[in-house]
């Protein structure tokens, strides 16, 4: 099967509000395709410019076949990098983290600057320009704390999300929290899976206790339809744009990212058993109103996100293989919240824990029946999945534009 | 390439840099019985940037690990294009016999420094006595060299005491420098007379007897000596016991401290190189993980300490850039001069980097 083929047919055949057809959720070769057009080619949420406070800080992630390495400069400048040294292309970085008044490569000692610029590679011939060999620079942006990176060539214009973002998030100060913990989960389906998991609360009811005891199955909530009609939504916008927050619905026009402030059931504050904070100190210094529910940010297709009034909950989703995605969970709160004073990682935690475990076995079951040669795709509810049509559209709206971009003409021209 | 274009202009050219460039051997010469003096040239076109009596380090590759050699220069600054050090092979030396059986005219070797403080250049005076024994005298004859073509009025009276008269070394120069210096005084103290070479002068040791014999205003001198242990200790017990400004006395060593005994876990490592690595203010370094205690001699990096103890710590740049070396450092104090290879923070949690640093106070580093 050539994919490049069959996924364009598949597309073009596919019925508007059903699950996509198996070879989407299964086939490396269509796996392949989503990471060349997708994933290598749209801005992608790596992790938070707190989690590289000083100069010399930085951490690693894999991106399908790139590795990466995220730096923060003397200059105090944020920037990516390809992890791969300009010698013989060993990985520089090898740790998930570190700091390093230097980016050293462990095979030859090839040392790079902070910015990737090459200073020092030992007994190299006369002649040999070290400007010339410097590790390959990726387009990095930091907004409100997240980082983002691009490993097109020439990326889309960052400025439009920032725009919309910014606002939203600037107040919770997440470029200044800390990470209070981290974890990282592989769910046994393919990235879609995962996205669709998470963009319905239809399946919360069932399978989400903890969360439900805060968080509200309303599909006004999760989705994308008819949140101007809920008078709740509406009341809840009003009351935070009040204290100054931005909150009300606001969507990309290609659909790619969303940022909207939620209630919380019955004046939760948190995602506790309790509904009470589970940090006894704010997440920013600016925001102590009370009752802002929770701010809502996702962008397709690496992150979706719960900032509160006291932690803030971040994801971010990464592909393995068809058949394998990462899921890393970070908790954030304020950075002179003291552990075991200020709150426990247990409470913290709990509730997300709980609930990525219980989304992991939604996932890999419907992974699993997915396989099946039975499998076909089936309709998705309109009141309770809006918002998974509208990733399913999303994905592939951008799918079949990129794929006809780099498709052979049906017919040459010939002279 | 001939060889006038391995050299341009002084004002053309940049300093030697120890880090980037090798020094390429030009010359070999014998001075005496089992002395040579190997002369070298950058393998870039730079000149050479030093104090007369100051030491370099070679790195001279004899197995796996280098072995590093302090050799004091014979070489003057004031001919810049060149170095040269000139040393003895004693009995049971190792790193010098491996440059008299291997280096030839045209081979490299890596060499860190120049380094020390054993110069006139720092103690400037009226007057100057260089007491030398042995092939102590090599810093001396930097420092007559550079008087020689900078300032040859200078008043030195020039002391080396031996055992024979055949080694005495570089007494054909010396005689010849007495030409066109008008305040050199030149004096040979040998032990034992000698069938088959002349001597004229003095025979005995230097002592309370003989030294006002041959410089009898040795008190408003400044004092420079150089040799044996032995020799600089009944130097300085005599001067003490004259009543002489120990401020105006400086000594540099060339044999090897009693702690470097210690023995190392090189089966092959010599027992004593005498005349390599100058002691003076040794410095004890503790390796805590090796369970190594070793000397960090004066001038050395802590990384060129380790090396000479067997302690492997490795390093690339070694000029405290790459940060390869950094290590945790236990206990002391070190000066450091790095080139941004280690952060702030990493210094303040204790962390130097092995290569550019080299110890105030005796130190304990986790390696």
């Amino acid at each position: 099967m050539d994919a490049r083929n069959e996924m364009p047919r598949l597309l073009g055949s596919r019925r508007q509000g059903f699950s996509l057809q198996q070879p989407f959720y299964i086939d490396p070769e269509f796996f392949r395709l989503d990471m060349e057009l997708i994933w290598y080619r749209d801005w992608l949420f790596v992790g938070h410019d707190c989690e590289i406070a000083r100069p010399g800080s930085y951490f690693t992630l894999q991106v399908g076949d790139y590795p990466i390495v995220v730096v923060r400069g003397r200059d105090g400048a944020i920037r990516a990098l390809h992890n791969t040294c300009r010698h013989r292309g060993s990985r520089v970085c090898t740790a998930e983290r570190g700091s390093s008044a230097r980016l050293v490569c462990p095979y030859h000692q090839w040392t790079y600057d902070l910015d990737g610029s090459l200073i020092f590679a030992r007994q190299m011939a006369d002649g040999f320009c070290k400007a010339d060999f410097g590790m390959k620079p990726i387009a990095c942006e930091s907004v409100a704390g997240y980082i983002f990176i691009c490993l097109a060539d020439e990326p889309a214009d960052f400025a439009p999300f920032r725009t919309l973002m910014e606002p939203y998030f600037a107040p919770h100060d997440l470029a200044e929290a800390k990470v209070a913990h981290e974890t990282t989960i592989i769910e046994k389906g393919n990235w879609k899976l995962v996205w669709e998991n998470n963009r319905e609360c239809y399946h919360c009811a069932a399978n989400h206790p903890e969360l439900c005891k805060t968080f509200p199955e309303a599909p006004t909530i999760t989705g994308v339809p008819s949140v101007d009609s809920d008078p709740e939504m509406l009341e809840h916008w009003a009351h935070c744009e009040r204290a100054g927050l931005p909150s009300r619905f606001r969507i990309d026009e290609a659909g790619q990212y969303r940022a909207v402030r939620a209630p919380l059931l019955r004046n939760a504050v948190s995602y506790t058993m309790s509904g009470k904070p589970a940090v006894h100190r704010n997440l920013s210094d600016a925001v102590s109103a009370d009752r802002i529910g929770t701010l809502m940010l996702y962008h397709y297709p690496t992150t979706w996100n719960h900032v509160l009034v006291d932690h803030a909950t971040t994801f971010r989703v990464l592909p393995i293989s068809a058949t394998e995605t990462a899921v890393t969970t970070k908790w954030l709160v304020h950075k002179d919240a003291v552990e075991g004073v200020d709150y426990t990682v247990d409470e913290l935690t709990h509730v997300w824990a709980m609930t990525n475990d219980e989304d992991r076995r939604i996932v890999e079951e419907n992974a699993f029946g997915i396989k099946s040669p039975a499998y076909e795709p089936g309709p998705y509810s309109e009141l309770h999945e809006g918002g998974v049509i509208q990733f399913v559209d999303w994905y592939a709206g951008f799918m079949e534009r990129r794929l006809a971009e780099g498709a052979e003409p049906a017919l040459r021209s010939v002279a | 390439m001939t060889e006038l274009s391995l050299y341009r202009h002084l004002d053309e050219m940049t300093p030697w840099d120890d880090r980037l460039q090798v020094l390429e051997v030009i010359g070999i010469a014998d001075e005496a019985p089992e002395v040579k003096t190997f002369a070298f040239r950058s393998d870039a076109q730079t000149w050479f940037r030093y104090k007369p009596g100051q030491f370099v380090t070679l790195e001279l590759p004899l197995g796996e690990e280098p072995l590093m050699r302090s050799y004091t220069l014979s070489s003057s600054p004031s001919r810049p294009f060149s170095v040269a050090v000139t040393v003895k092979a004693q009995p049971d030396s190792v790193g010098t016999r491996w440059m008299f059986e291997n280096l030839r005219v045209g081979d490299h070797v890596k060499a860190y420094g120049p380094a020390g403080d054993f110069s006139h250049h720092d103690h400037p005076a009226a007057k100057y006595l260089f007491l030398s024994a042995g092939s102590g005298i090599t810093p001396m004859m930097s420092m007559l060299r550079w008087f020689s073509d900078c300032a040859p009025w200078t008043d030195v009276a020039f002391v080396n005491c031996t055992r024979r008269p055949q080694d005495v070394i570089f007494r054909r120069e010396l005689e010849l420098l007495g030409n066109r210096m008008p305040g050199l005084s030149l004096d040979f103290l040998v032990e034992e007379r000698s069938g088959n070479e002349k001597s004229f002068g003095h025979r005995g040791r230097i002592d309370d007897r003989l030294l006002p014999l041959l410089v009898a205003d040795f008190p408003d001198r400044e004092i420079f000596c150089c040799g044996p242990e032995p020799f600089m200790r009944s130097v300085r017990d005599m001067l003490e016991t004259a009543g002489f400004d120990m401020a105006h006395y400086h000594e540099e060593s060339f044999g090897r401290p009693a702690a470097m005994a210690v023995s190392p876990p090189f089966s092959d490592e010599p027992s004593a190189d005498a005349q390599e690595a100058p002691t003076r203010e040794a410095v004890a370094i503790r390796f805590a993980a090796s369970d190594v205690e070793a000397q960090c001699l004066p001038g050395q990096t802590v990384l060129q300490a380790a090396r000479g103890a067997g302690v492997r710590i490795s390093a690339a740049c070694e000029f405290g850039l790459c940060g390869t070396c950094k290590t945790r450092k236990l206990s002391g104090e070190v000066e450091m001069s790095h080139n941004g290879g280690i952060l702030d923070e990493e210094i303040a949690e204790g962390y130097i980097l092995c290569c550019c640093s080299r110890p105030l106070t005796p130190i304990e580093i986790e390696a």
